[in-house]
């Protein structure tokens, strides 16, 4: 009636799949605000950075999950694909390659089985979690070869201290005004796949796809194209995080990134991603991933063991999905 | 651009077409001209809609000539269809639910500034589109969040968005109630003005004379003939379309009205449902009239216990039944065979076999709880014979057969039971001729067996000519009671729009 004059919490609610994504900074604030309570150097400067820093990983890893999400898939390869990045860069660097040349390789193998994925997910119409469930084994096999079993020796044996410094700073150790440069990956590869998702045809397409896959087809949305590109987005996000990994423990670890694919489907379902395809926004990815570094970073503060931290995680993963689920069923009823 | 009439914009030759196992063109001809509503006639499985998707590029064919616009063309993408100007709009409305209507309209070919989407752009070329046809919707409103009426309107105004001249609609009016089927003439007739070609796809045969200018009919794949509409009778389209003739559209028996079988008293369920009560009888088909979102659904839902009640008796053979879930109403005797067969009536993806052994497990089954196999393949080649359902055999699936055929496995399965009380509901949406005399039949003979009937229909002539008593509902309460017996359309519908006044003050 009055559209000009809508409450500005309503317009925001307005855009799909803000609602999951508020709820998300919602829970967030309170998780914060209670664990500050019972421990306040949760408000520390320093912790602080350090949360930033740890949930990027999570972040990157939540985006291309997301991506995949939305059109109604899922990628389960891109936590070994983060393993194989890690792995194959480190090797590389242990042997004396430049670091860029290492950084090139990585993203490449990635991005094949990223290419790989999307077309037996688009083209051959596998059952996404069968098809990357085997993509999956593929790159932690690939982790496990490239050093002949074994882990790889640090960085700097290889290319020297000064570089592998470098490399290390860039990725993990490294603070641009302040902030982690982790963080700051994160961040403006966030604000890119942001733009492409919700202001691109691609970005279109691939709600599209996760709407209705029928009638994206009939109206000239190349299928195959498209969910070919989420694949391939979710392999370069891992592979980044690969390269995080690495940069982290200055060498590669054969089990880096080891179920890392599920943390990207429980930051995206947590911030209101739907896991059917059709909504979901990044900024709800952003939320969820830091409301699982809040609390694993809370629970830490306050003493509480992994054991705990991964049970209150899967509860509240479950929960933000009823969540939704009730959502939509109540929206249902009302129509009917 | 001078817009001719009448001259020929779509010529297809000698089409045929084969799909594992079946032939479902057979040199089929079909021709169009600029201006005119073309209604494409045939029983289910009859290849109209094969045939359309030939011509929009979503199937290709194996043999013949196909000229658009007097223009060769060969095996054609969906794509490139639309670009030649020919939209088809689907039966099953082909809409992405979680976006908004212009981003519907322009998904596939979104407008830009270098890489950035113009939502602004396209939400008022999308608003300008719904202007043009006289559409009043916000074009930011999300498609999953509207009627079904207008996500039509919504197909339709994409169609015309590209410009399309070649407008293919197949069946648009099975979910439409009277008001919207008027808007849709509306925009039928003033597409026909602008030298579009419509192709009309539609089992209503009344609704014809509004807007048809030409029919072609088809049987079995095969091209039968075509003709102007004012040329020929009903029945004779009729006779094309079956192959025989029919003798009555809508057989009625009559039987000796017995003894009280079920009721419900004072049933209320959300909105849609309030205060309601009616009482069925032993040999006698009561049906069940209203508009679109009368309650009439949402009644059936209840009494068979999908949605919860908020009061109200049932009562069976005099003795009062709780029912909370589907289960306690199958077991009572009183089954649904629901609106929407692909949603709700039927595992399409299972075999006729399974289907129908589906909610009778309990009588298939030994006491362990292991199927019998035996039984259950005399209960369904029963089912198959009993209802003369149309295929090869018991292991066919369900989602394979032509609706009429899917919607006799819906009854069957309930049939193999002895069941008290059938409902019906909207048995014959999106089924032919042919096909809706034999569920009337089989109404028909639940009702000399003296099983209560309850038959829920949005189509008056099949109400009226079907069942022995009228309950008519408006607004979630029963506002008439009517004998069919020389009962008129008009009566039904004083009582189908009699809305509250609070109601009707508001709206």
């Amino acid at each position: 009636m009055n559209q000009t004059k809508q409450n500005p919490l309503k317009k925001l609610l307005s855009i799909r799949g803000m609602g999951g994504a508020l709820t998300a900074f919602v829970g967030l604030i309170i998780i914060y605000i209670v664990f500050g309570i019972i421990n306040p150097t949760v408000y520390s400067g320093q912790n602080i950075m350090n949360l930033l820093r740890s949930m990027s990983k999570y972040l990157l890893i939540g985006i291309g999950q997301s991506y995949v999400l939305i059109t109604g898939n899922i990628d389960l390869s891109i936590g070994s694909m983060a393993g194989m990045s890690a792995m194959i860069s480190a090797t590389m660097m242990a042997n004396g390659v430049h670091p860029v040349a290492a950084i090139a390789v990585s993203m490449a193998s990635c991005l094949v089985i990223g290419v790989m994925n999307g077309i037996m997910v688009g083209k051959f119409k596998l059952p996404p979690f069968i098809a990357t469930l085997g993509t999956m084994f593929v790159a932690r096999g690939v982790a496990y070869m490239v050093n002949g079993n074994r882990n790889t020796e640090a960085i700097s044996s290889g290319i020297g201290k000064e570089a592998a410094d470098g490399f290390q700073n860039f990725f993990y150790y490294g603070k641009t005004f302040g902030v982690y440069n982790t963080f700051w990956i994160a961040l403006v590869l966030f604000a890119v796949f942001f733009f492409l998702l919700s202001k691109t045809r691609t970005g279109r397409h691939i709600y599209a796809i996760g709407s209705n896959v029928e009638a994206a087809k009939l109206s000239g949305v190349n299928v195959v194209a498209t969910t070919t590109k989420t694949y391939l987005v979710s392999a370069f996000c891992a592979c980044v995080v690969g390269l995080i990994l690495c940069g982290q423990a200055n060498m590669g670890n054969m089990e880096a990134g080891n179920m890392y694919e599920m943390y990207g489907v429980a930051a995206g379902v947590i911030g209101g991603v739907s896991p059917l395809g059709g909504t979901g926004l990044l900024l709800g990815t952003l939320a969820g991933s830091a409301v699982w570094q809040t609390l694993e970073n809370g629970l830490n503060m306050i003493g509480a063991q992994v054991g705990i931290q991964r049970l209150i995680i899967g509860i509240i993963v479950v929960c933000a999905v009823m969540l939704d689920v009730v959502v939509r069923s109540g929206m249902f009823k009302k129509k009917k | 651009m001078v817009k001719k009439m009448n001259e020929t914009i779509v010529l297809l030759e000698h089409i045929s077409k084969s799909f594992p196992g079946v032939k479902a063109l057979d040199n089929v001809h079909f021709e169009l001209r600029s201006g005119e509503v073309m209604a494409l006639l045939g029983e289910n499985g009859a290849g109209k809609s094969t045939l359309m998707k030939i011509l929009s590029g979503v199937y290709t064919r194996d043999e013949g000539n196909m000229q658009i616009f007097g223009k060769e063309c060969g095996n054609l993408t969906p794509k490139q269809a639309q670009e030649m100007g020919v939209a088809i709009i689907h039966q099953e409305l082909n809409m992405c639910r979680h976006l908004s209507i212009a981003e519907n309209i322009f998904l596939g070919r979104e407008k830009r500034k270098g890489i950035v989407l113009s939502d602004q752009e396209m939400e008022n070329e999308a608003k300008a589109v719904l202007d043009e046809l006289k559409i009043d919707l916000d074009p930011r409103q999300v498609v999953g969040d509207l009627p079904v009426s207008k996500q039509q309107m919504v197909e339709i105004a994409k169609a015309l968005s590209f410009k399309a001249k070649i407008l293919i609609m197949d069946e648009p009016t099975s979910a439409l109630t009277a008001k919207e089927i008027d808007d849709l003439f509306r925009i039928i007739k003033d597409l026909k003005a602008k030298g579009c070609g419509i192709v009309y796809i539609s089992h209503r045969l009344e609704e014809l004379q509004h807007i048809v200018d030409r029919v072609t009919i088809m049987r079995d794949g095969q091209y039968i003939t075509d003709m102007n509409f004012k040329d020929a009778t009903m029945d004779e389209i009729i006779a094309y379309m079956v192959g025989r003739e029919i003798k009555e559209k809508f057989p009625h028996v009559e039987c000796e009205k017995g003894k009280k079988v079920f009721e419900v008293k004072n049933l209320n369920a959300g909105r849609l449902v309030r205060d309601v009560n009616f009482s069925l009888y032993e040999g006698e088909i009561v049906g069940f009239a209203g508009l679109m979102g009368a309650g009439r659904t949402e009644t059936t839902r209840a009494i068979f216990g999908i949605d919860p009640k908020d009061s109200g008796e049932i009562i069976l053979d005099g003795k009062q039944v709780v029912i909370h879930k589907p289960e306690d109403a199958i077991q009572a005797g009183i089954v649904l065979a629901p609106e929407d067969r692909k949603k709700d009536g039927l595992c399409t993806k299972l075999s006729i076999r399974h289907n129908i052994a589906l909610p009778n497990l309990d009588l298939i089954c030994n006491k362990l709880g292991v199927i019998r196999n035996k039984k259950e393949e005399e209960m369904c080649q029963q089912a198959v014979e009993n209802l003369k359902i149309k295929t090869p055999d018991v292991e066919v699936l369900a989602g394979n057969l032509s609706g009429g055929n899917q919607q006799k496995v819906v009854v069957g399965k309930w049939l193999a039971r002895n069941s008290r009380v059938v409902i019906f509901d909207e048995p014959t949406r999106g089924i032919d001729v042919a096909a809706k005399v034999e569920i009337y039949h089989l109404m028909n003979d639940l009702k000399k067996r003296g099983i209560a009937v309850m038959f829920v229909s949005s189509e008056m002539p099949e109400v009226m000519g079907i069942a022995d008593r009228i309950i008519v509902m408006c607004d979630g309460r029963i506002t008439g009671e009517l004998g069919a017996k020389g009962v008129t359309q008009n009566e039904i519908l004083a009582r189908a729009t009699q809305f509250e006044k609070k109601i009707a003050a508001k709206g």
